[in-house]
């Protein structure tokens, strides 16, 4: 009597084989568990970026049309000089030298310079919104 | 860009920086000496070349193809003197300052449509809503 099948009774010899065979898989893709001996130990403090206004998310989107009232800055934990402004108009010609107008309502540009929060530290920058 | 009146219908060009991994909406880095403030603070001058930025005809659509692009503008904000100030404690955000008036002169370029246009010049745009001054909002607004 085969002794495989005695000790397990409802597993065919093909199955065991494949079995044994994924046991197998780990040995033979080790590189995940090579590269974190690899790695250097270093800060994780998050990006160095701006981070965006939170609340401005009532849209989805981080961002609002200017306007009284409203923040003028687009980026968060800042501190500094801003400017902003909207609803250009203006015109333009094109390569073929076509007149096409710009500017609508929802065009809107700002500049913010000074000091900003990221990283968990504080950081000096200017940045635009166009 | 519009052909004919500013409505969504006639969009036929819109130029804006991509949206970032982090949510920051249409913001970029301005280079050193980009920006410049007169020493009474009163004028703000923004000029940048070559900005790379995206075509969205489209856009706001979702599916809005976006096609590399090159935008060099110049923007001077002016005071008008008009004092303002906003501080909202629930959005940790105070603004002091004044309004303003804004001008803008740009150029655009699509490489890969032949497509560029150039505006006239600074003083032939206007804007209906413009502010300069100072901010603190977040962690700034307590301290």
């Amino acid at each position: 009597m085969d002794p495989l099948t005695q000790s397990h009774p409802h597993h065919s010899r093909r199955e065991i084989l494949r079995s044994s065979a994924l046991a197998l898989l780990p040995l033979a893709i080790p590189s995940a568990n090579y590269a974190l001996h690899d790695e250097q130990p270093m800060p994780a403090n998050g990006g160095t970026d701006p981070y965006p206004i939170p609340w401005l998310d009532k849209n989805g989107s981080h961002n609002q049309p200017a306007g009284a009232n409203l923040e003028p800055s687009h980026i968060y934990h800042f501190k500094g000089r801003v400017a902003r402004c909207s609803t250009f108009t203006g015109m333009g010609t094109d390569d073929q030298g076509n007149r096409i107008a710009f500017g609508s309502p929802t065009t809107d540009y700002g500049v913010m310079q000074g000091e900003y929060w990221a990283a968990r530290a504080a950081r000096q920058g200017t940045f635009t919104h166009i | 860009m519009f052909r004919g009146p500013a409505v969504p219908a006639n969009q036929i060009h819109d130029f804006h920086p991509p949206i970032a991994p982090s949510g920051l909406y249409w913001v970029v880095p301005v280079p050193e000496r980009g920006l410049t403030i007169s020493p009474d603070g009163n004028t703000f001058t923004l000029e940048m070349q070559n900005v790379a930025v995206v075509d969205q005809p489209r856009w706001p659509a979702l599916d809005s193809i976006a096609t590399p692009a090159r935008m060099t503008f110049k923007m001077v904000w002016k005071s008008t003197g008009e004092p303002l100030k906003y501080d909202d404690s629930s959005k940790h955000l105070r603004f002091t300052g004044t309004r303003a008036s804004c001008q803008l002169e740009a150029e655009v370029e699509v490489p890969s449509i032949g497509f560029s246009w150039k505006s006239d010049p600074l003083n032939a745009s206007k804007c209906d809503f413009a502010i300069l001054g100072e901010e603190v909002n977040g962690r700034y607004y307590d301290s």
